[in-house]
């Protein structure tokens, strides 16, 4: 029983190391985990005084969104450009499996990026981070979500830009819609229910909490539990459309 | 799962990662089949000394011939030790070096017990290393059976191979010899199907004096596989000579 629980686990774990080894260092990750996430702030910003803390949870979430997603458009797709996938495949090891350990690669690279952003970001701005730990544990949520929505839009891509623009259709609506470095609360209601929706507005509301509060607040614990199921929801519909494309 | 175990297989494109050595595609490839770590790096190390890859065991695979590709990719298959390999295409567009030391390799691995399921165009590689043989045509089993039973099958008459100093026009010349069945050029051979050979080299060496024509070669031929295949399947023996020219350009060209 613990057999069945742990060996697929190690897998994934091993297949995670591996995409981690392979894909990491590929351009397009740190473009689009760094430079637009920047270059977005920086556009918004020129509207004017931006809150610190919303710059730190909203840069932050971004980086993550952008970085994982990037890393599984390019994980994925190359994987069954060059036929890699397929040695996954014919090894012992389910296609959920496989899914697993590439969202578990796409999940450490976000809290590298996350790592990158929020502390420094955080001591640039003169912002101190009231609760680092419950940080980390949003961050983590965040990115497990990110990363495997990056296998969705990754799954119907033959080529990397392809999926790089599938994930766009999701990331730059996000971007503007889930209050990134605007409060939420500023948005008209229909838009405040429509970012209900997106996993983004979770991570920055967690993320903003950990910053101004020490405190576990309630809102914090649902956005760490929505983070969870969007993770679920979106491991279930990965596995599900690449069996299907496989078949 | 369990019958996954037990199988290994090397598609007809090598598919290592480039971006790792030699060493640690082997070592992946046997952490996703749960070999133990001293026994994964024990059987890395046979494997890489075995398709003579171990001095470049450090280096990525990005940076290999496509031979050494193709050697590794057999590798990883082999890392889990399976029962059943399944190869497809295994010397597709190698040189000549490479394709021999896949050949002698293959016939190796099934010395020791390995069952080898492979699929191939070169029928030479076929009647070389398998024991018994499945023709496929349009999607269906054409004939089945050991290579020596299949030729059997169509032996009714017997070839002769003949290259003269020159080749132009032979061809309707040849065919108008007795006992002369059918004749087929291949480049600057002929082959001519007869019903008795003994009386037909005497006929051929007449053919050249007559002709003014000097013989380079002759031999007598059993049927080859490829016989069978034109056979069995209807095919042309000349879209068959055309398409194995290209096939050997293309491999010497890689």
């Amino acid at each position: 029983m613990a057999k069945s629980i742990t060996d697929p686990l190690i897998k994934a774990f091993y297949i995670a190391m591996k995409d981690a080894r392979v894909y990491y260092f590929k351009a397009p990750n740190f473009t689009f985990g760094l430079l637009i996430p920047i270059s977005l702030y920086l556009a918004f910003s020129m509207a004017g005084n931006i809150n610190p803390v919303l710059i730190v949870a909203g840069l932050s979430s971004l980086a993550m969104l952008f970085g994982t997603t990037s890393i599984e458009a390019v994980a994925v797709v190359l994987e069954k450009q060059t036929g890699t996938f397929d040695r996954l495949l014919v090894a012992p090891v389910s296609l959920f499996t496989i899914i697993l350990g590439k969202t578990i690669a796409g999940f450490f690279f976000g809290l590298i990026l996350a790592a990158i952003t929020v502390f420094p970001l955080a001591a640039f701005s003169g912002v101190a981070v009231m609760n680092p730990v419950l940080a980390v544990i949003a961050i983590a949520f965040a990115s497990m979500a990110f990363s495997a929505l990056g296998i969705i839009t990754s799954v119907y891509a033959n080529w990397v830009p392809d999926a790089q623009m599938y994930a766009n259709f999701l990331r730059f609506p996000m971007t503007f819609l889930s209050g990134t470095f605007v409060a939420l609360e500023t948005y008209p209601f229909q838009m405040q229910v429509l970012a209900r929706f997106l996993p983004l507005t979770y991570s920055v509301e967690a993320l903003r909490n950990c910053i101004s509060t020490s405190a576990v607040t309630s809102i914090y614990i649902i956005d760490i539990a929505v983070l969870s199921v969007f993770t679920l929801v979106f491991l279930a519909i990965a596995t599900v459309t690449l069996r299907k494309r496989l078949s | 799962m369990k019958q996954k175990k037990t199988i290994g297989v090397v598609p007809e494109n090598s598919n290592v990662y480039d971006e790792m050595s030699a060493w640690d595609n082997l070592i992946f490839a046997a952490q996703l089949y749960r070999v133990p770590k001293a026994e994964r790096e024990k059987k890395a190390k046979e494997l890489l000394e075995l398709f003579g890859l171990y001095e470049r065991r450090k280096d990525r695979a990005g940076v290999f011939s496509k031979g050494m590709k193709r050697r590794l990719t057999i590798a990883t298959a082999l890392v889990h030790i399976p029962t059943l390999l399944f190869l497809d295409e295994p010397t597709s567009g190698l040189d000549v070096q490479s394709s021999r030391m896949i050949r002698n390799l293959i016939k190796d691995l099934n010395k020791t017990g390995v069952t080898i399921f492979l699929t191939t165009h070169y029928i030479e590689e076929a009647d070389q290393l398998c024991q018994r043989i499945a023709m496929i045509n349009k999607g269906k089993i054409a004939a089945l059976d050991s290579p020596e039973k299949l030729k059997a099958s169509i032996q009714k008459h017997q070839i002769i191979e003949v290259s003269f100093d020159q080749t132009r026009n032979l061809e309707q010349k040849l065919s108008t010899l007795r006992n002369t069945e059918k004749v087929v050029q291949f480049d600057d051979k002929f082959r001519l199907h007869v019903r008795n050979t003994s009386e037909t080299i005497p006929l051929l060496t007449d053919f050249a004096r007559e002709n003014g024509l000097n013989i380079v070669s002759i031999n007598t031929l059993s049927p080859s596989l490829e016989d069978v295949f034109v056979e069995v399947t209807g095919l042309s023996a000349e879209i068959m000579a055309t398409e194995k020219e290209q096939k050997k350009k293309a491999a010497n060209l890689g």
